[in-house]
């Protein structure tokens, strides 16, 4: 098994087409990364289409590579023109952008691209161990336990950085309910259908995805045509110096520690981890008062932990079928058109395939770190691209990317409809990437609820007498209702 | 009624028309259903789950009582206007007639001032876009205007 894990992610090095195509797509991906409001999540839903007719092993490359380079190049944006390219940049901007202006702006992009790098293949390293044994444990599972794992998961989308926690929840459960729309799988009773049979099988994701990421950023991006970007001259990017590593080195250990493990939690991701990262930075560090005026922990703290996140949020998406984050949602859709079933299966039937996509992920943070190195100067300057050109450059992609899918007008339509919904549900607070991980937990959540009650003779409560699925429903319950205990006790104890 | 109350209020009506067309819909027999549910029950329970929320979500609106979300500029209503073009056209015309004008228009609704940059971005564009979808990916587009003619 070790010996055909390391031959296959060997074998990304000596397959040129790959290895081009990880190139190609690094570049790509650190353009969408540093291009604001087009972020890791709107880059992948746009290049999703693209990847149809690729090998499985290719598309899921090139959708991974633009998650790691995007989330990474979000960073250059941040610390030059204080606009994070991406929201798990966010964080970057509070020293980076300090640290530009005090003329240091190659020293903050130096930090940024060491420490992603080194958080980037920390957690690939982490998948490669932690998945396979994630696997074996998932073998155990059956509906109960995955039905309580949906729950979970779920659950997990009250915590998502953005939007408050009942509006996440209910941005969720429309997105389970989304999930019914299509006849019933078990009985074939049309549900919502309104005589389209179009919708049959359902809706599907890849408009549906489309119109939450794309065209809802769209119009939000229109709200922001008169905004006037100030940039900071910068001269080569300069290597952290000796003195440099010797004050970050822990920050980014513990950044890659805490950036792994809020990936691996289900609907959690890169936002979150940053401002975790950057806060325990600070918490941790000696120099706290230079924190917001430019200090590296601060931003080596932001960034270890944001593309630590990219290979933990892989995990329960290659191994659950749960995804870790919104990008990781449309990877997860990639893997299910390409017929890759995410699972344990996954894990024993094409066991090379997956170490080829984690090989490419870590080729990919290689390469995003030369580019980051050698040509953010270069990339820096695609911000500056006026959004009069760049938006209804991506509502062509958009709607050309839904109809290619399927070859059918309705999926355009379908892709329109939700960026409406998308920009108004965002509008008013509700963010769109509980929509999107609730239409993709919803399958799973209702078939296994279906399957637990015949197991069980129809007695739902059965379900809690199984300890795996008993332990993740407290953990849902932990997760909805244990910032209310908490509070609750404190204030008892004050 | 404060405008903040107008979320909750639409959400709670679109809860309660999926539940009552849930209700409508068939029910299966109980030799293939067996101890599990019928078609509608899960929609109705996740309906029913939304709609506690969204008395929960009203609740919070009235004790933090949120700032009302202001009105988007023009640009935003007249991208949404465009989309409504996009599909008249798509169906009447072309899907690419649609695309190039929608561009078009979108640039100069964003304020580009030169008119011929937000020609050629409409133009070359779509161009592009679809040689590498016809060319690599084989990807045959919807007939209409433009496409009769490519297609024959």
């Amino acid at each position: 098994m070790f010996e055909q894990a390391i031959s296959a992610m060997a074998s990304v090095v000596v397959d040129p087409y790959l290895l081009g195509l990880i190139f190609a797509t690094t570049i790509l991906g650190v353009i969408i990364g540093v291009l604001p409001g087009l972020g890791a999540t709107t880059g992948a839903a746009l290049l999703l289409p693209f990847t149809l007719t690729m090998d499985p092993v290719h598309a899921i490359a090139v959708l991974a590579t633009i998650y790691v380079s995007a989330t990474f190049a979000g960073s250059i944006t941040a610390i030059l023109i204080n606009t994070p390219g991406t929201s798990a940049a966010a964080a970057t901007t509070f020293d980076g952008y300090p640290l530009a202006q005090k003329g240091e702006a190659g020293r903050a992009l130096g930090i940024a691209v060491i420490s992603s790098t080194v958080g980037g293949i920390f957690s690939v390293l982490i998948l490669c161990f932690a998945a396979p044994l994630l696997a074996r444990v998932a073998y155990e599972f059956r509906s109960p336990e995955y039905f309580a794992l949906t729950v979970f998961g779920l659950s997990m989308l009250a915590s998502i950085s953005a939007g408050g926690a009942v509006k996440n929840l209910i941005g969720g459960i429309f997105g389970v309910w989304l999930s019914t729309i299509g006849a019933e799988r078990v009985t074939g009773i049309e549900r919502f259908m309104f005589g389209n049979y179009e919708l049959y099988e359902g809706l599907h994701f890849v408009p549906i995805f489309i119109g939450l990421f794309a065209i809802s950023e769209l119009l939000v991006q229109s709200k922001t045509v008169d905004k006037i970007i100030k940039t900071v001259s910068m001269k080569a990017v300069k290597l952290p110096t000796l003195e440099d590593y010797k004050k970050i080195w822990k920050t980014i250990l513990r950044s890659c520690g805490i950036g792994t493990f809020i990936g691996v939690l289900p609907a959690e991701g890169a936002t979150v981890a940053s401002m975790i990262g950057y806060s325990e930075a600070r918490r941790w560090s000696k120099n706290k008062k230079e924190f917001g005026k430019g200090s590296i922990e601060g931003i080596a703290g932001a960034e270890a932990a944001n593309n630590a996140a990219t290979g933990g949020a892989m995990v329960p998406t290659m191994v659950l079928g749960i995804p870790g984050s919104g990008t990781t949602a449309i990877i997860l859709v990639g893997l299910m058109v390409h017929g890759l079933r995410p699972g344990v299966y996954l894990f024993t039937e094409q066991v090379e395939k997956v170490y080829q996509i984690f090989g490419s992920m870590f080729v990919a943070n290689v390469m995003f770190m030369l580019m980051g190195l050698y040509a953010a100067k270069l990339f820096a300057r695609v911000s500056l691209v006026p959004t009069q050109i760049l938006w209804p450059i991506v509502f062509a992609l958009s709607v050309i990317g839904a109809y290619a899918f399927q070859g059918q007008l309705l999926d355009v339509w379908l892709a329109l409809i939700f960026g409406v919904i998308g920009f108004f549900a965002r509008r008013h607070g509700f963010s769109v990437a509980p929509i999107a991980v609730g239409l993709i937990l919803g399958e799973m959540v209702e078939t296994n609820l279906q399957h637990s009650l015949k197991m069980f003779d129809g007695a739902w409560w059965m379900i809690l007498t199984q300890p795996l699925a008993l332990m993740f429903l407290v953990f849902a319950f932990l997760g909805l209702c244990g910032p209310m205990i908490f509070s609750w006790i404190t204030k008892q104890k004050d | 009624m404060k405008n903040i109350y107008l979320v909750p209020l639409i959400l709670s009506i679109f809860s309660l028309a999926v539940i009552a067309i849930a209700l409508q819909l068939d029910t299966s027999p109980e030799m293939i259903v067996g101890d599990s549910m019928q078609a509608r029950s899960f929609p109705i329970f996740l309906m029913i789950l939304k709609l506690i929320l969204i008395g929960i979500l009203t609740f919070q609106f009235y004790k933090n009582n949120p700032k009302p979300v202001a009105l988007e500029k023009y640009h935003t209503w007249g991208s949404m206007f465009l989309f409504l073009l996009f599909y008249l056209l798509t169906v009447y015309t072309d899907m690419f007639i649609g695309i190039f004008v929608v561009i078009f228009l979108m640039s100069i609704l964003w304020g580009e001032r030169r008119i011929w940059v937000a020609f050629l971005t409409a133009t070359i564009t779509p161009g592009l876009v679809f040689l590498l979808f016809d060319y690599v990916l084989k990807i045959r587009f919807p007939r209409g205007m433009l496409m009769n003619l490519y297609y024959g």
